[in-house]
């Protein structure tokens, strides 16, 4: 009885404004609408108009790109910092400047780049003497786009690996180092295996991130130039809002999650069946 | 002796390339936003005519007065007051739901919990555009409720964190206050809480963080009076579009209150990265 009093206001908020949601979200994907008049009941109409629409699925391989971009490399950065970090007496200090980015709202980051990024009056420019259009290039601009999402991860990661690296007990390095085994072979036959729950949380995480990115692209690009780093969300957005047609924005959101899901569930198979450890 | 000499120098050596290396990217860490603030104090006369790098000569605090003018002042007000709201309220619901799952029995608790952790998995987009329709449908939109709502009846992430560390209470302790008489009120306030105090501390900080820079639902659900400091920064940019020297007073002013809290809870701040990451 009393459980059930101190799960009211949860079971509530969860029910309303999460769960009611999910299940309003499948209604609406059979819905024609444009946010004003009569609500259409029209099947699976929006079902087949999106999965063939050619932008939906360019926006799919550009957060599929970021994420291909983004998260091994914050993951290799992560580790060397992380790697460099522990056990040095400084380290503190540095982990508290590492951190510093993760507590900035990703907006204000992106519009600080975009000032960084700016072709003439930008401080990237000016450091370099050259005249870049880091945002406008329909080359550049994903991986501008990349560039800052890794900036604001790297020392967040970093931060897991140092924690993770903390919890290994020196006496296995020190029998690594009696074997023989030096620098990369020890990195890689003893301290990755060590690692590996580490590893996953971070790439399962920063998958999960790198694939709902929003914000950073609302305020550095808008998903321009052209559709170049229009990535998934942006476009599921101003499908609903500028469009105004939230039936087919709520079919790409149930795909999206659909392959969510998937990564995550390919991801911890990975991780399953190459590890021991209880997970 | 000689190989120890020389094997100490090397140590030396290394030690010190580590810390170039370390020195190095801290350096792009935290140029960014040092930049960013340097521009926020320059005159626009200066930015105009000088390079981008120099620093500020004379310092202004205009940008921000004319931030302020801009609707600033209300905008950090109205992130503060719905950080505090949903933050307080997340608090107490959640370690409501969490005693309730962690510490007591009741038929289907498990499966009741399986559903709160799934609802994790669903990405933000997903819900966007359903919590959005249902808000508009009652009129709530733009308004403080709004913003607090869907948020402040407790989060599946913090109930399943807390249940966590709830759980290794020893349960001869809620025993003993049940026999002295304690109801489950007083079990939670008086033995529960106090013992719980760190992993309390470290949510509080993620929730502040979180909610201080969250950006795509008061996108949709606050403008005009009820603009938060994300979205107003992000307007701000979109309205002043080469005025960069208004624009950073603006990001400056979303980024500053959190690194000051950052800087007085360095420790908590450190842990919460670090035990997000368990598990």
């Amino acid at each position: 009885m009393t459980s059930w009093v101190l799960l009211a206001p949860s079971l509530f908020g969860i029910g309303v404004f999460l769960i009611l949601p999910i299940v309003l979200v499948g209604w609406l994907s059979l819905h024609s609408w444009n946010l004003l008049g009569p609500m259409e009941f029209v099947g699976l109409r929006n079902w087949r108009s999106v999965l063939s629409d050619g932008a939906f699925g360019r926006s799919l391989v550009v957060t599929g790109a970021l994420t291909l971009l983004v998260v091994p490399l914050q993951t290799v950065l992560g580790f060397a910092v992380a790697a460099l970090l522990v056990r040095r007496r400084a380290g503190g200090a540095f982990r508290v400047l590492f951190a510093l980015p993760w507590m900035c709202a990703p907006v204000a980051v992106g519009v600080i780049w975009r000032w960084l990024f700016a072709p003439t009056d930008g401080a990237l420019n000016a450091l370099l003497g050259r005249r870049i259009e880091w945002l406008a290039d329909p080359a550049l601009a994903l991986p501008s786009v990349a560039a800052v999402s890794i900036w604001s991860d790297v020392g967040y990661v970093a931060l897991f690996f140092v924690a993770g690296l903390r919890a290994i007990p020196p006496e296995i390095h020190e029998a690594g180092a009696l074997d023989g085994a030096t620098g990369w072979r020890r990195i890689r036959w003893l301290t990755l295996p060590l690692l590996r729950p580490t590893l996953f949380f971070v790439l399962v995480t920063g998958t999960i991130t790198a694939f709902q990115t929003f914000d950073t692209v609302y305020a550095l690009t808008k998903g321009g130039p052209g559709d170049r780093t229009n990535v998934v969300a942006m476009q599921i957005f101003s499908e609903a809002f500028d469009a105004a047609r939230p039936g087919r924005a709520a079919v790409m959101a149930i795909v999206v999650c659909v392959i969510m899901l998937a990564i995550t569930v390919l991801q911890h198979r990975y991780f399953r069946t190459r590890t021991s450890y209880e997970f | 002796m000689n190989s120890d000499v020389r094997h100490r120098r090397s140590a030396a050596a290394r030690s010190v390339a580590a810390y170039l290396l370390l020195l190095a990217g801290a350096v792009c860490t935290v140029a960014p936003l040092v930049l960013g603030a340097f521009t926020a104090v320059k005159t626009p006369g200066q930015f105009a005519t000088e390079s981008p790098l120099a620093l500020p000569d004379p310092t202004t605090w205009n940008n921000f007065r004319a931030a302020f003018d801009q609707g600033f002042g209300r905008a950090v007000l109205v992130t503060a007051l719905m950080t505090a709201f949903i933050t307080a309220g997340q608090l107490i619901t959640s370690i409501a739901a969490a005693y309730a799952f962690g510490c007591t029995e009741f038929r289907g608790r498990d499966l009741l919990f399986w559903i709160y952790l799934a609802t994790m998995m669903v990405p933000p987009i997903v819900t966007l555009i359903p919590l959005y329709l249902m808000f508009a449908d009652l009129g709530w939109l733009n308004t403080f409720w709004a913003l607090v709502l869907p948020f402040v009846f407790g989060s599946p992430y913090a109930i399943f964190l807390l249940r966590q560390y709830f759980r290794g209470i020893p349960r001869e302790l809620i025993g003993a206050a049940r026999l002295d008489g304690a109801n489950t009120l007083d079990v939670i306030v008086h033995v529960v809480v106090p013992m719980s105090r760190p992993i309390l501390a470290t949510l509080a900080v993620i929730t502040v963080v979180t909610q201080w820079n969250s950006f795509l639902w008061p996108l949709v659900a606050g403008s005009g009076r009820w603009q938060v400091l994300t979205v107003a920064t992000a307007d701000l940019q979109t309205r002043y579009k080469e005025q960069w020297t208004l624009v950073m007073a603006a990001t400056t002013l979303a980024i500053v209150p959190l690194l000051v809290l950052f800087v007085v809870f360095q420790r908590q701040v450190l842990r919460s990265i670090a035990w997000t990451g368990l598990k």
